[in-house]
This record gives C-alpha cells, structure tokens and sequence, in this order.
C-alpha cells in the first residue's frame, strides 16, 4: 500500500464507516504547537498512488477527526483553538467548515461521533471538560466538568448509546451515562497521565486505556479494582488506543516512542505484531471497520501509512 | 506565544519519565527538549516554500569497497551504477520514461568508454533509451557537480526531473597519467604542481600548517569508529542498495554469487598504536600515512532531484532541498584547503553563515586537509562527518559527491527539524574545491489564512 505524505505533522487517522477506501487525517503545523492545521481526505486505489478528495485549512492546528456515522460526507474535527469544526464533503470548499462550534476554552482534544444514535458527538478539551453536541443544535447540550486536568479522549459506549468513557491527564478514566447528573464511575486506571481509551466492540463492559507510564490498561468496568490485562511493551506514552472491530481481543495502540504496536489482551504473549514504520512519534492509528485487518497510522513525520495487518507498511 | 508555550509544555508532560519498569527505559535519559537550533541564528529567515525550489526525493549508493581486494573486485563499473539508478526509480514508484537526463560523474574511467558504460547501465536499471545520460568530469567533486548540473538544469527549465549520480572502480580504472607530459609544464610552477601526487600536497598541507602525525592518526580512528558505530546501528540501511555480483577465487578461479551490502573498508578496531605503527608513504620524513589517507574504493551513488511542486504532486517525501553550489581555484600544491574556501563561498550564496550549518560531510581525503579545514573554518567536530568519512568508508573518486549527499541527506533526515541546514564538499586534485548546501524539505509550511 502507497504512503501518503501530508505538509503538516500527522495527529489523527480515521477510516470512514461508509467507504473502505476513504480516509480522513487531522494534521497540524509545527507539530501543533503553533501555525495552521489541514484535513485531509484521501482515497486509497487498488493500484497507484493515494488520491486526496478534499483538504480543508483551519487556522490553528487540527488534534483529530471523526467520521459521522449517520451521513457519508459528513466530518468533525477537534480543532487547537478550542472549536469543533463540521465539514460536509459533498459542498463546495467555500461552503466548509458548515459549522463552527467554539466553546472550549482551551484546544479540544478528541472528537467522537455517537455510532448508536447517530445524532450526536462528543468532544474532549484541555479546558478538562467534555462537551455533548447534536447535529443539528448550535450549542452544546451538555458540559461535563469533573476531570482536574486535560481531556485528552471521550469515546462512546459501541453498544449503549447514552454510555461514554473519557480519559485525562488527571490520572483517571471516567465512565458517564448522559441520564446521570454525573460520572457513574471514576477510574484510578494509571499513577500518570491517560491519553486514551476505547472500548471493547463485543464485550460493552471492556474498556482500554492508555498512559505516560508507557502501558495500556484493560479494564472491566463490572470490577474495576484491578486490570484484566497489562500490556507493557512501549517505550513511551502511549499516544493512542484502539479496539479492533473484528477481533474481540485485539488492540492497536501508537506511542512516542515511534512504533505501532498490535496486542491481543486475552493471551499470555499479548505484543503480537510491532510496527516502527514511523520516524516520528506516532500518534494516530486506526483499524478499518469494512476491512478486517486494514490498519491506518500516522504521526509527526508527516506520513499516513496504510497497510494490511501483517505485512510491511513501507511496502509499495 | 504563550499558547504555544503551554502546548508544548502539556506535550513534554507525556514523555516525562515514569518509573514503570520497560525495555527501552534507558532511552529517558537521551530524551530532552531543546530549543530549535535551526535558523534561529540565521540572517536567513525563509517563511514560504516556493514550487520551483530543487528537491531530493531519493539518495541511495552502492556500498563502497576496497578496489582490488573487495566486495567489487571483480565486478564491471556498470553493475555497480545500474542497480543504484534503478532503485532511485523503484522506490519512488517513479515513471523512469519522465526523467530528463542522468548525469553521472566519474574521473578515472576513459572518457568516452565510460559514458558508454553510464547508457549501457541506465539500459540495465530499465531506463528507456528516450532518457539521455552523460559524464561529468571535476576530479574528486565530480558526483557532486553531478547533482549540482542536475539541479542547475531543473532551475534552468531544461527539464522537471534529473539524476545526478557518480561511479568510479578503481579497480578497473587505477590512477595513472597516459602518453608523455608536455615538457612546456617546467616553465610554470602551479602548472607543474598539477602533476603531484595527491599524497604530496597532503604533505604539503601537513606541513604548512603544521598539522602533526599524531592529530592525523587521531582523526583516522575518529572516521573508523564513527564509521563502524554507524554501520552496527543500521544507519546506513536507508541509504545503501545491496548489489548483486560475483566473487572470484584468485587461486582457484572460482565464480561465487554473492550480494554486497555493507562498506567493508571500516576497521573497527583501528587504534592510536595501530596506526603510529605505519610509515609515511608519501615522504621519507613525512606525517601521512596509509591509514590517515582515503581509502582507493569502488562504489556507485545516485541522487534524484525534481521541482518541488512535482514532487508534492506526486506525492514524494523531499528529503531535502538543493539550495547552492560553489566550485573554488586553490593553489595545486595544497589542493586539500579546497573546502576552506569552497565552504563559506557556498555558505554565503545561500545567505547563510558557517555557524547556521547543522551538519557537514567532508570527504576525508587526507586527514591533514580534513583537519586544516575543520580547524580553519572552526567548525564543531561533532557536526562533521558523524558516520565517517573515507578515510574509513573509501573513496571512489567520482561516486564521493554522490555518496555523501545520500549519507548527509539521510543523517539530516534522522536528526529531524533541529537539523535545518547541511554542507557536502570535497578538496579536488589539481588545486579547487567544491560545496554544496542543502536545506531540510520540511523546515517552513506555505502561507495559509485559513479561517
């Protein structure tokens, strides 16, 4: 699979829920501490290079992107300034971003779209809120401030959809229910730092979370006093984590120490594939959900690499 | 600002060292954060990209070894060239159809017989015969002036895509002076000082400047083990092309496959007391030695250059940027101060100052040039040839330029946005140096006022 080179420091990767060739990357300039960010939407071919469909500016770095799963053309995207952004493919450049949400007060971190309901999204801030958006109202409908520091991932429940899990620099993980006044559930999950979490796609009560203390934690949120896994491994923050669609015990994960690493949490050797195609730290990762095994990363180095579990990234 | 200063405290936060147990817990300490040396002492402050700028999107080289006794003793000049030209163009997925001229340096090869054998080797890397190939001829520099003729041609719109390479067996092609020398050469002195061996003007440099034996020997060991610490960490992996050729057994005859792909000139092991051991070859009373000269190699580079813009529409990482090139005139007698002066006039064509460079490859030609040059431009010895030069690694004299700028460009490359700025140069037989500069792809983003 052909690489995909972008002018800017890679952030996020995601495949889109409607096209198995569709891609779409959140980068940022000068590894997002200061300048512009770009989205991109790419389109693998089975032959050739990668075609990009569409690149959206903003003018503060973008942190991450979220496919909306109830429209095909539709995009949010977690931007620095604080503001989430919507793209809609099918309008004309001019018209995008079709909306602009600026509630944060610091730079939003994550985005995810709600996959049951399909009508809303959260977005996670280092204003150590989480914010709850429908598609169609311009405001927030609800701001959850509990965490103590930054909110690096709020990811929705695959099987609840009032259910969410949200990861902080504040050393916990947190599980919420929108019904509920407040978090259901506080997670000790690491002694530093959380930097996401995911959770399980067959067993709704698994969740994973990932940290500076270089490990990824599985967690059973029925018991929740001690891990069901431990997966050391990295040799730095764990950047990113990610249950796959397909296997209910395989996980990828991203790290700064600049590999992509795949792990099944159920059996005793859990590493079972490292991937150091990255020169940079790598920061985003993604698996298909059309495409058993399709894997996508990217990160500073400002390349997404998209490659079949198994085989070599770098590949042509 | 100050936003940006919290971002990337909140950033560094994440690599804090945490006390968990891990394989590669040892790497924290290597771990810190700087302040962005590159271009901030620059007069140079470039703030857009321009389409027309002379990218690198690939350098590989053939691994360079000992002529006569090496990996390519018994291996035809062309084979050693085609295999690096068809890399360039199978790893960048590149049409070979689009390329608008492959340029090749080589010095010791007979003229016309080895820009025959440059076309008969683009023929081989599956180049079609519509692609046109020539020679370029400045002694030691000539696989730089290679690139830099590409490079000027692209700027010059001759065409969008050129390679700029450099080959030289010295095993075929030994140095040797053919037919008789025009008796006129007695009348002029610097035209008589062309005639001197390479090894005298390295005496020559020694002396003048006193450099002594001992500093030489000093810089041997450095360029074996730099070479050899690069060459057991991988480094040079991403930049060289494994060759596939034959041995033959000087006794038996025997014909033996084998595939190249280490330089197998470094001597790790190479001392201080080793190398005090050797006499001068040059001069009875003299300081250079075997060990603190280049090694007489055979080897191969290629370099593909485009425009910018051609580059990001095909979708191809710039490794870096071509930004100037100066050839200089010294006195024949000392030809190694070459870079001395090739440098800052390079340097100062780009607008900036030797201070602003990050990295530089000095061919080691001898080590007394290498040491004058370091020493005269008061150049950091931690910036020059981290990985060796040839006094380690070999120096096939038309593949040098060619070589090093594959060797810097991939350095550069590992070194990330700290390393901005780069400097290739070479002392040149006959009193001239050369230098090129080259700029990191990704040191500054296109305006954008993106809402």
């Amino acid at each position: 699979m052909p690489m995909f080179k972008t002018p800017f420091n890679g952030y996020s990767v995601k495949f889109s829920p409607f096209y198995e060739q569709r891609l779409a990357v959140a980068t940022s300039q000068n590894f997002g501490i200061l300048g512009n960010g770009r989205i991109h939407v790419i389109d693998l071919s089975p032959a050739g290079p990668i075609a990009e469909i569409a690149a959206y500016d903003t003018a503060d770095g973008v942190y991450d992107v979220s496919w909306s799963e109830s429209h095909d053309s539709l995009l949010i995207a977690a931007v620095a300034d604080g503001s989430v952004k919507l793209y809609d493919l099918s309008l004309p450049p001019t018209s995008n971003p079709v909306r602009s949400l600026a509630e944060h007060t610091r730079e939003t971190h994550s985005v995810d779209y709600n996959a049951v309901r399909r009508d809303s999204f959260l977005s996670s801030s280092w204003d150590d809120t989480i914010k709850l958006w429908t598609i169609d109202r311009p405001t927030s409908v609800r701001t959850f401030k509990e965490h103590a520091y930054c909110v690096y991932s709020a990811a929705w429940n695959p099987r609840h959809a009032d259910v969410f899990a949200s990861a902080s620099g504040d050393c916990t993980a947190r599980i919420w229910d929108v019904r509920e006044p407040g978090s259901t559930m506080i997670l000790p999950a690491h002694e530093f730092e959380i930097l996401s979490c995911d959770w399980s796609k067959y067993d709704d009560a698994v969740i994973a979370t990932s940290s500076v203390d270089k490990s990824i934690k599985v967690w059973d949120v029925r018991n929740y006093r001690i891990p069901v896994a431990v997966l050391n491994g990295h040799g730095y923050a764990v950047r990113k984590v990610k249950f796959s669609p397909h296997r209910a015990s395989l996980i990828a994960s991203c790290s700064y120490d600049m590999t992509v690493c795949l792990w099944d949490y159920m059996v005793e050797d859990s590493l079972i594939g490292r991937y150091d195609h990255h020169t940079e730290f790598a920061v985003g990762v993604d698996m298909s959900v059309l495409v058993e095994g399709l894997l996508a990363s990217t990160g500073w180095d400002e390349l997404v690499y998209v490659w079949q579990h198994g085989t070599d990234p770098r590949a042509p | 600002m100050e936003r940006a200063i919290e971002r990337q405290r909140v950033l560094l936060e994440h690599l804090r060292p945490s006390s968990t147990s891990s394989s590669l817990e040892n790497l924290d300490s290597s771990l810190s954060a700087s302040v962005c040396a590159a271009g901030d002492s620059a007069a140079y402050q470039r703030s857009s990209v321009f389409g027309d700028d002379v990218v690198i999107v690939a350098a590989y080289r053939s691994p360079l070894c000992k002529s006569r006794r090496g990996g390519f003793k018994d291996t035809f000049p062309d084979d050693i060239l085609a295999p690096v030209l068809k890399a360039l163009i199978e790893k960048t997925n590149l049409n070979p159809a689009e390329v608008g001229d492959i340029v090749v340096g080589s010095v010791l090869g007979a003229g016309s017989q080895r820009a025959s054998e440059c076309r008969m080797a683009a023929f081989y890397a599956g180049f079609p015969e519509t692609v046109p190939v020539r020679t370029v001829n400045r002694q030691c520099s000539s696989g730089l002036q290679a690139v830099a003729d590409v490079a000027a041609a692209i700027k010059a719109g001759f065409y969008e895509i050129g390679i700029g390479a450099g080959l030289e067996s010295m095993t075929v092609n030994p140095m040797a002076w053919e037919g008789s020398v025009n008796p006129k050469v007695k009348t002029m002195a610097q035209a008589q000082d062309c005639l001197l061996p390479m090894g005298i003007t390295s005496e020559n440099v020694a002396h003048r400047f006193s450099i002594t034996r001992k500093e030489q020997d000093q810089a041997a060991v450095e360029s074996h083990r730099k070479a050899a610490a690069a060459t057991a960490a991988g480094k040079f992996k991403d930049e060289i092309i494994p060759i596939p050729t034959k041995i033959v057994d000087p006794k038996t005859g025997d014909e033996k496959p084998v595939t190249i792909s280490v330089d197998d000139g470094i001597r790790p092991g190479t001392s201080l007391a080793d190398l005090a051991k050797l006499k001068p070859v040059f001069k009875k009373d003299g300081s250079t030695t075997a060990g603190t000269s280049s090694q007489v190699s055979d080897g191969a580079g290629g370099v593909l250059l485009m425009k910018r813009s051609l580059a990001l529409q095909k979708g191809l990482p710039i490794l870096g940027v071509f930004r100037t090139f100066a050839a200089v005139g010294v006195p024949p007698s000392i030809m190694g101060i070459g870079p001395a002066v090739a440098i800052p006039a390079a340097v100062k064509a780009a607008g900036l100052q030797v201070e602003d460079i990050d990295l530089f490859e000095i061919n080691e030609a001898f080590a007394s040039q290498f040491l004058y040059c370091q020493k005269k431009l008061e150049i950091d010895p931690q910036k020059i040839n981290v990985n060796g030069g040839a006094m380690a690694i070999g120096h096939p004299l038309g593949a040098t330029g060619a070589r090093c700028v594959a060797t810097l460009l991939h350095e550069m490359k590992r070194r990330g946005r700290d390393c901005r700025f780069g400097v290739v140069s070479m002392c040149i037989g006959t009193g001239m140096g050369a230098a090129a500069v080259f700029e990191r792809g990704d040191s500054c983003d296109e305006l954008c006022n993106a809402k």
